[in-house]
């Protein structure tokens, strides 16, 4: 439980320097793809993706528009929250160092208790839901609180991407 | 003779003996007076008026909401008299020296003493020169001028509005398609009035009282009426589909269409930044809501559009936001989260959409300036993008095609077992029911099923580029089962509620066989409109069609004299500065209007609740950020609600219902347990974490329910604050407004006049044949019907035991055997009882019982000495007559009228039946009876009901039996009633004026002639109304006299009624001007 909190973007597998000094960070992880259109293919040009990250273990489905940058099932990436793009001291802007990035904002926090013992403790569980809209594409981003604690209502957020192979 | 010709001349249809015979005699005094088009109808209550104009309406999605198109032709000739001032002198002489033939001219110039000139070609330029301040110039119509709009038939208020003109060229009147709705106009050929008000003071009434932006809701039910419709639909449904995204320049494009390029817009930031900018059709709206940071529009609500999916299971979470068909519309702080718009967000019909918040959160000009934009938005965006309908559109697909032929063909084979079962005798009938109703029930049942089916599989298969589909989801035209009568399957046709009648003998068409009860021998179209129908299916489809058409013209007939007559009886009750509603002559109908004294225009929650608490609570919180503020803990909550709600803005004295205080408090109580309930969840988990964390958790929680203080007093003193605004204003015209609320949804009744009262086989009236019969106070209704309640209501037998005791038992039904016993010394009827079969349904019946209700029968002329009872269940019946010769034939008559004799239950009572109820949670099921006919007093008072919850259907009989306080409540319940089953809300303010105006005598009158009479209301209004002569004669026999103050006699005599803004007076100064003499001096004095 203890190493769990330590997450939100200190010790990361982000070797670069301007990254291990981000301190706006307010969430990143790798997540893997699992499933694609868990409800059926419903729009052209954009897919509603669910995956899981696998530091943190959260649960998150995201809108993305795959026209412009597809994402298949299996796939790994990098995902991180932000509320600013640009990095301490420096030209530099965030945005290089990824892919695809969409701009929203924070709506909504919910609760979720479970009565699951899967890590083998025992009692209910409870999950903090994060939901953001960027422009109607939905985020939804479960798990644990500890990881939630940066995350405020009317929050603007910047969602980075970047694909791992 | 002469007396003959003296009547005639008074009233020319008095009879006559035909002594002679008139070639055709004169219209008589009574003739000219009375009728539609007689002088009290035709001439005193409508008057014929100067400054109008009429033509072709079409539509201008440029326009404003609030203006209306006006040609020059019609501006030509329409005027409005403008006095000259310093401010106006330059336009008007320009106006006089254009003459009255060219726009902008002016007809006629008045002059300070009387005289006037009109502006000729060869005048013109002096006239103009010589204008001076005072003159009266009556220019030509110009932009911006107040006119009033009107559409026939005028069944509410909002079919007659104000508008401001554009004078424009071509010869039809514009106007806004939002605006289509109030005057259900459409553009297929309509035409409609327009009348320009002649003076400053009626404008100014016009404007404010009458104007567009000012009645964007319906007093109906306080639902917005204005809104968009059909293609505005179509394309923001399109826009904000999730997948649309629009690059800077496509963006800033539509940006511009919206505000015509002539206003600022700030441009969000793109949703996707990277690879490419991208905006979405979401951020557009969000746009159209507040272009720029200086519009302080903070919209926040929430809307379930029509392809929103629910959570199927109980218990489990909505997914709200993330449906994955996107039909949770989310707006926070006017920017659109989720949700693709449709009908419900944006059309009329819903108090929680975009337009109505605006409304309510902002009032009409932000409304209306929405709308505007919308307007042009989407008549530009759809321009382009282009959206029609084609046969491609109806073209069903390979698939489809075997999925509706095999669903037609299961449909189809389920009805011939039904049908088979049926001929065999085997069909297990339904309760109330006999095999031949069970069997068409049946039938009906699975071929509704087949058409649902092929429905629900075309709309599944269909692309979603479909036209007709995306109208259907949008709600702008169609229904899905419009679609699939193109596409797959026409379905059952009905004529009079039931399938295709016998117009043959035994057969619906000579095509099919006698006595065929197959689907297609009743009227069951299987093709679609795209594969087209057979001669038989078209013919069917037509019977269908015919009915629908024949009821329309009948029904807009009743709705019209309804309407009429409501309005008659109603017109004068108004609303006074005690808060009483009181009629023409002052009394008393309500001491406080609906309980309240709300008004129903303003009533933003469901089912006429004042205020809508969830949506409020969302904007407070969503307006208030909570920054660095600490979050209250439910204990503080409590407490300073609590203290709020002591103020003195919160008593009844304060003017406040205690209803409404309850639903405040009761929704604060239940926010503070979701409040208590979260922190408990995440304390009893805390406990097994390390407590480290409890910080991090803490702040989870408020931002999950946490509210600080600022936002709970925001949220307070709105709700406060704006329910002490929707009093309704001293001066309405409230008994008008109630009148045209219950009349104007009679014309949209659909035909379905019955419908079953939870059983199967019970139907009652509805539609406008009921709300006829309960408003006319009818004596005998066509299915009464009583609800009882059983005391023991969890036992079936104890249910059937208490129908037993109320369903009529006839002597014929529980007798073994009526003989007649032929002696030698004597002849007799004995009647032996099946006691048996009386023990097995639980009646208490044994031949004393019998013998006591032979007696009490009149018809049967027998008397306690004829009747003999021998033992338990035999009795023995002596002829009365004593004459031999006539025993042997009174006997005869005597044993076909026994069988006949009710020897138990209620005589006024047609059929009892059973309803059950079942409960899903608890898994019981609940007994009530479900009696037709009359009787309550008797049905009341029988054992085993329970009288306190037992009900009637019949106004009056509740009157008799109950009281006028039970009368008024029953015509409250049952207009609601009526008006639900429709799928009409109607607030029921409305109905309880109408109720207490048809009790309020202490009597049940109904809303015809005779009830209208008995309301004490004025001769000349009675006389307008119906029978005028009848009135006229007997006012003038008893020397009546007429005070002028209701609303008839006043629009008679030509004065301000007594009603609104005529309610009051100004006092002036009675020191009298000095007397002139208007005579010539006398030559001789």
């Amino acid at each position: 439980m203890a190493a769990r909190v330590a997450c939100p973007g200190v010790h990361l597998p982000l070797t670069n320097k301007f990254l291990v000094r981000m301190a706006e960070l307010l969430f990143d992880d790798i997540f893997r793809v699992e499933r694609v259109n868990p409800d059926g293919k419903k729009f052209d040009k954009v897919t509603r993706i669910e995956a899981r990250s696998e530091k943190c273990g959260m649960f998150m489905q995201l809108d993305v528009n795959t026209d412009i940058y597809p994402i298949v099932k299996d796939e790994r990436f990098l995902m991180a929250l932000s509320t600013s793009l640009s990095l301490e001291g420096g030209q530099q802007s965030l945005a290089d160092k990824f892919e695809y990035i969409m701009h929203g904002k924070l709506y909504k926090i919910s609760d979720e208790t479970r009565a699951k013992t899967s890590d083998g403790g025992s009692g209910p569980v409870i999950e903090v839901e994060i939901y953001v809209s960027f422009g109607g594409l939905q985020m939804m981003l479960k798990g644990d609180p500890s990881h939630c604690a940066g995350f405020e209502l009317e929050q603007r957020l910047f969602l980075l991407i970047r694909k791992l192979t | 003779m002469l007396q003959v010709e003296v009547a005639q001349y008074i009233n020319s249809d008095v009879r006559v003996q035909s002594l002679m015979q008139v070639a055709k005699p004169l219209a008589g005094f009574v003739q000219r007076l009375k009728g539609k088009q007689g002088r009290f109808r035709g001439n005193l209550s409508g008057k014929r008026v100067e400054y109008t104009g009429r033509t072709v309406i079409s539509p201008d999605p440029n326009l404003k909401i609030t203006e209306v198109a006006i040609p020059i032709q019609m501006a030509l000739v329409l005027t409005y008299p403008e006095r000259v001032s310093h401010h106006n002198i330059e336009k008007l002489r320009q106006c006089v020296s254009n003459g009255r033939n060219k726009y902008p001219g002016a007809g006629k110039i008045t002059y300070s003493d009387g005289s006037s000139r009109v502006p000729f070609h060869n005048v013109r330029r002096k006239l103009a020169d010589a204008l001076k301040y005072g003159d009266i110039v009556h220019r030509h119509l110009e932009d911006g001028d107040i006119v009033l709009f009107n559409r026939q038939p005028s069944l509410h208020r909002m079919s007659i509005m104000c508008h401001r003109a554009r004078v424009m060229p071509w010869r039809t009147l514009r106007f806004n398609e939002s605006v289509c709705n109030p005057y259900n106009a459409d553009f297929d050929g309509d035409e409609m009035n327009l009348h320009v008000p002649q003076t400053e003071e009626a404008r100014t009434e016009a404007v404010l009282l009458m104007g567009v932006q000012n009645n964007l809701c319906t007093p109906k039910n306080g639902e917005i009426l204005v809104a968009s419709t059909q293609d505005f639909l179509t394309s923001s449904f399109l826009i904000t589909r999730k997948d649309t995204f629009y690059d800077r320049a496509s963006f800033s494009l539509m940006c511009s269409y919206m505000v015509d390029g002539m206003d600022f817009v700030d441009l969000p930031t793109p949703a996707i930044l990277k690879p490419i900018e991208l905006w979405t059709g979401k951020q557009l709206f969000s746009v159209l809501v507040r272009p720029h940071a200086n519009v302080r529009v903070y919209v926040s609500l929430t809307v379930k559009e029509k392809n929103y999916i629910k959570s199927k299971e109980e218990g489990e979470r909505e997914p709200e936001a993330m449906c994955p068909n996107d039909g949770f519309v989310y707006f926070r702080n006017s920017e659109l989260l989720s949700g693709q718009l449709g009908k419900a967000t944006l059309g009329n019909g819903n108090k929680d959409g975009l337009f109505s918040v605006l409304l309510r959160d902002y009032k009409a000009h932000a409304a209306a300036a929405c709308m505007n934009r919308l307007a042009k938005l989407s008549a530009r965006w759809i321009g382009n993008h282009g959206f029609s309908i084609g046969i491609d559109d109806v073209q069903p697909s390979k698939y489809l095609n075997d999925r509706r032929q095999e669903t037609i063909f299961k449909g189809y084979q389920g009805c011939d077992k039904k049908i088979q079962l049926y001929n065999e005798g085997n069909l297990p009938p339904e309760t109330g029911c006999d095999a031949a109703q069970t069997l068409e029930a049946g039938i009906t049942r699975i071929l509704n099923n087949i058409r649902d089916e092929t429905g629900k599989v075309c709309m599944k298969e269909l692309h979603w580029r479909n036209s007709p589909l995306i109208m259907s989801q949008c709600g702008s035209k169609g229904s899905p089962i419009n679609i699939s009568q193109m596409i797959a399957c026409v379905g059952q046709q009905s004529v009079g509620g039931r399938r295709a009648p016998n117009g043959f003998i035994d057969r619906s068409l000579p095509h099919f066989p006698r006595k065929a009860k197959t689907p297609a021998a009743k009227g069951f179209v299987a093709n679609s409109f795209y594969s087209g129908l057979t001669a038989t299916e078209f013919f069917f489809h037509t019977m269908g069609g015919r009915e629908g058409l024949v009821d329309t013209a009948v029904k807009t007939a009743d709705t019209g004299y309804m309407s009429r007559r409501l309005m008659k009886a109603l017109e004068d009750l108004s609303i006074h500065y005690d808060n009483t509603v009181r009629n023409a002559s002052g009394c008393v109908v309500q001491f406080r209007y609906g309980d309240d004294g709300m008004d129903p225009a303003s009533m933003e929650g469901k089912s006429g609740a004042p205020l809508n608490f969830d949506r409020l609570f969302l904007k407070a919180k969503a307006t208030c950020p909570a920054g660095g503020n600490e979050y209250l803990s439910p204990f503080e909550v409590s407490e300073r609600v609590e203290s709020r709600l002591l103020e003195d803005d919160m008593t009844p004295e304060g003017g406040c219902s205690v209803a409404f205080k309850n639903s405040f408090k009761s929704f604060l109580d239940e926010y503070v347990k979701s409040l208590t309930k979260t922190r408990e969840a995440f304390e009893s988990v805390e406990n097994l974490a390390a407590k480290e964390n409890s910080a991090i958790r803490e702040k989870i929680v408020k931002n999950i329910s946490g509210v600080t203080p600022k936002q709970l007093e925001v949220f307070l003193n709105t709700c406060i604050s704006r329910y002490h605004l929707k009093q309704i204003e001293a001066g309405t015209a409230i008994g008008a407004i109630g009148a045209q609320s219950i009349g104007e949804p009679g014309t949209q009744m659909t035909l379905k006049t019955f419908h079953f009262a939870g059983v199967a086989s019970m139907n009652i009236t509805l539609g406008v044949p009921r709300i006829k019969e309960i408003i006319n106070g009818n004596k005998n209704i066509s299915t009464p019907i009583i609800t009882a309640a059983l005391k023991h209501d969890n036992n079936v037998n104890t249910a059937r035991m208490v129908r037993g005791r109320i369903e009529k038992t006839n002597l014929g039904q529980v007798a073994k055997s009526i003989k007649l016993v032929m002696t030698s010394r004597l002849a007799s009827l004995v009647v032996t009882l099946d006691m048996e079969r009386i023990r097995d349904v639980q009646l208490c019946i044994d031949a004393n019982i019998v013998k006591e209700s032979i007696i009490q029968t009149p018809k049967l002329k027998l008397k306690q000495e004829h009747i003999k009872v021998l033992d338990v269940g035999k009795l023995e019946i002596l002829s009365p007559d004593t004459d031999r010769s006539k025993i042997h034939f009174q006997l005869h008559s005597l044993k076909n009228l026994l069988p006949t004799v009710i020897v138990k239950g209620i005589k006024t009572v047609e059929r009892a039946i059973i309803k059950k109820e079942e409960n899903k949670k608890t898994k019981t099921s609940k007994y009530s009876l479900l009696v037709e006919g009359t009787g309550l007093k008797e049905v009341m008072g029988t054992e085993g009901i329970d009288g306190r919850k037992t009900t009637s259907n019949h106004v009056l009989e509740v009157h008799q039996t109950l009281g006028i306080e039970a009368a008024r409540k029953c015509i409250i319940e049952e207009i609601k009633y009526t008006m639900e089953s429709h799928g009409m809300s109607i607030d029921i303010r409305h109905m309880m004026l109408l109720a207490d105006l048809m009790t309020f005598r202490g009597d049940v009158l109904g809303i015809t002639r005779f009830g209208i009479q008995k309301m004490g209301k004025s001769i000349l209004m009675l006389a307008s109304f119906e029978k005028t002569s009848d009135h006229l004669f007997s006012a003038s026999v008893n020397g009546r006299d007429d005070r002028i103050e209701g609303v008839t006699e006043c629009i008679i005599m030509g004065i301000p009624m007594p009603i609104g803004t005529g309610m009051l007076k100004v006092k002036q100064r009675d020191t009298l001007p000095s007397k002139l003499d208007y005579r010539p001096n006398a030559i001789l004095s």
